[in-house]
């Protein structure tokens, strides 16, 4: 399933044009993603064989919320690849929780804490290792396929974060109030999806007039 | 006008398969309940010379075991933990049960009451399975040896008589009945008292009052005495931790000092231990170890007469290397050795020496799942089989 949905992707990335792109007017999806339900919060696993209680790290922020383009339109994967986004290991947690990146993207990750950390990934999307080093030092990783990246660390099991690696740009983080934007949008019916914590909450339609604009689109998850 | 892709089907499908692998375990009473939980499966060729047996009389190379934990926090400066066990699916142990107290918010200091981790050392601490490269167990945790806390041999002669028999020992003082001996440390069975530890990295302070020993954890006193453990673990940099620890309690029971001549149960009859341990790691290595002296007082009661204390030592070192994500391979080379008793037949060690190496390897398909093989060479100076080797594979699974 994951393969061929990629062979569709790369098919469709293919025959995109860029003269049609630049001959529309662009628009602006945004909106607030509502979770009617708090996240629970991250917890360490019972630290039953320490001799007292272990280092209370940072609570990673799983309200954060990312929402995308479930289709992406022709001309969207005209993006240069190349981009560096950061994923920091501060006070035993990721920083940030979710990173959304375009294919392509390099994502360093420095080590902010006195203690080793040890990133890795057994996802399908990528398989990676980056050893233990120490603070001040960075490793890095280049994320090539789209899907979901689950982050780790092999010393602090607690740790953990998302990397969603996207084909197309047309995505965007929610804020501290759950609200975001996605800019250059073309003309036509997309359906836009709200993504948190791991899961795909809730997708919904919405129609991107000719003339562009802003349209508004917000989204309660139970 | 438009292509369409259906680039995020990727995204929508491995959404739905993380959280299989995403469990987590704070979620539970908005985070004051934690819970945690392993099973792993270890076949191996039958043991026929207890090399791998452990004081629960199973072999660590060929067990089921279950394991289950939570924490449950009580107030933002008490929480209550516990894990219980069962291996083979026998009976279900409550392997720690305890109360961890921080008495003052701002003051690194930690105390924790009921059946509590081990001070001593470093190996018993690490989590079963998941911390453990390989699948066998250090020497100095696992290893019987032919000394009982409720038997006693008669003479030096009586005690080499048994050496290399600590899985299954009988002797002619005290309980009559064949029994286990005990291990230099019991790496699989936690001690009851009170315990605090001091400071934070790079030095701290632990230090333990126990109802039993090192090599005989209790959950009930059998002897009225205490035990006193302490270790001090000083990190010099990321990734090095050094470690120093003692212990010294009395061992023998009740019930045997009771049935001793009076001249010998009157006296005091400890274990005392000492220990340093070790570990570097760095990159994709890692790297222990770890040594363990023993002595134990033992009465004089026929000739040729027992020289007290007896001593024992183990020493192990261990490394692991990560060749490609989720793949592993390791080693452990570990010895123990005994002094020497003079028997009619001349000195001798009180117990057969062993010698064990076990390379093998590991790999995590994901994160919470590990399957792992190894070989293991054990040779021994004594006892009805003085070597044998295992092929072992085990999978592990744990939350």
């Amino acid at each position: 399933m994951l393969p061929a949905a990629l062979a569709l992707f790369l098919l469709a990335g293919l025959d995109s044009s860029a003269t049609q792109v630049r001959g529309l007017v662009l628009g602006s999806i945004r909106g607030r993603v509502v979770l009617r339900r708090e996240p629970p919060p991250a917890g360490q696993r019972p630290s039953v064989s320490e001799l007292g209680a272990p280092a209370a790290p940072d609570a990673p922020d799983r309200r954060r919320s990312v929402v995308y383009l479930e289709e992406a339109p022709r001309g969207a994967f005209e993006e240069p690849p190349g981009a560096r986004r950061t994923m920091d290991q501060r006070n035993e947690a990721f920083v940030p929780y979710v990173l959304p990146v375009l294919a392509g993207t390099t994502v360093d990750f420095p080590n902010s804490d006195s203690t080793y950390h040890n990133v890795f990934s057994f996802s399908k999307t990528k398989r990676f290792d980056l050893g233990r080093y120490a603070r001040g030092r960075s490793k890095s990783v280049r994320f090539d396929r789209p899907g979901v990246v689950r982050v780790f660390c092999d010393i602090h099991s607690h740790m953990s974060a998302f990397i969603l690696v996207f084909a197309h740009r047309y995505f965007a983080t929610t804020d501290a109030e759950g609200r975001y934007r996605i800019d250059g949008v073309p003309p036509g019916s997309y359906t836009v999806v709200a993504w948190n914590d791991g899961q795909a909450r809730q997708s919904r339609p919405v129609a991107m007039p000719a003339a562009g604009g802003v349209v508004e689109l917000d989204f309660v998850v139970p | 006008m438009r292509s369409r892709v259906l680039c995020s089907a990727v995204l929508t499908l491995a959404g739905a398969v993380a959280p299989a692998f995403a469990w987590d375990p704070g979620g539970l009473a908005g985070g004051r309940l934690r819970l945690g939980g392993d099973a792993s499966f270890a076949l191996a060729a039958e043991d026929n010379g207890f090399f791998n047996y452990t004081d629960y009389e199973d072999s660590v190379l060929r067990v089921a075991r279950a394991g289950a934990t939570a924490e449950l926090r009580a107030g933002p400066r008490l929480s209550l933990l516990g894990e219980v066990r069962t291996d083979n699916f026998s009976s279900l142990r409550a392997y720690a049960l305890y109360a961890r107290l921080r008495p003052w918010a701002e003051r690194e200091v930690d105390v924790q009451v009921g059946r509590i981790p081990p001070v001593f050392g470093a190996f018993a601490r690490r989590r079963y399975g998941a911390d453990n490269p390989l699948v066998g167990l250090p020497l100095a945790y696992q290893y019987l040896t032919s000394l009982r806390a409720d038997a006693l041999p008669a003479s030096a002669d009586e005690l080499a008589a048994n050496r290399g028999r600590g899985w299954l020992v009988r002797y002619t003082s005290g309980d009559p009945r064949a029994a286990p001996g005990l291990p230099l440390a019991a790496g699989l069975r936690w001690d009851t008292g009170a315990q605090v530890r001091v400071g934070s990295a790079p030095l701290q302070l632990s230090a333990a009052v126990t109802q039993g020993t090192l090599s005989n954890p209790r959950l009930q006193d059998d002897n009225d005495g205490k035990q006193l453990s302490a270790r001090l673990a000083w990190r010099p940099a990321a990734g090095l931790v050094l470690g120093a620890s003692a212990a010294r309690g009395e061992y023998l029971a009740r019930t045997l000092l009771a049935s001793l001549p009076a001249e010998q149960a009157g006296r005091v009859y400890r274990q005392q231990a000492w220990g340093a341990d070790a570990e570097y790691s760095r990159d994709y290595w890692l790297v222990r170890s770890e040594v363990v002296w023993s002595a134990w007082d033992v009465p004089a009661l026929g000739t040729p007469l027992l020289p007290s204390p007896v001593r024992a030592a183990a020493v192990s070192a261990e490394g692991r290397y990560k060749l490609a994500p989720g793949l592993w391979v390791a080693a452990r080379l570990d010895h123990l050795g005994f002094s020497r008793i003079p028997a009619t037949a001349g000195p001798i060690t009180w117990d057969a020496p062993v010698s064990r190496v076990e390379l093998g390897g590991g790999y995590a398909a994901h994160r919470n799942v590990l399957v792992k093989a190894a070989w293991q060479r054990n040779r021994r100076d004594g006892g009805f089989v003085r070597r044998q080797d295992f092929a072992v594979a085990q999978v592990l699974l744990w939350f």
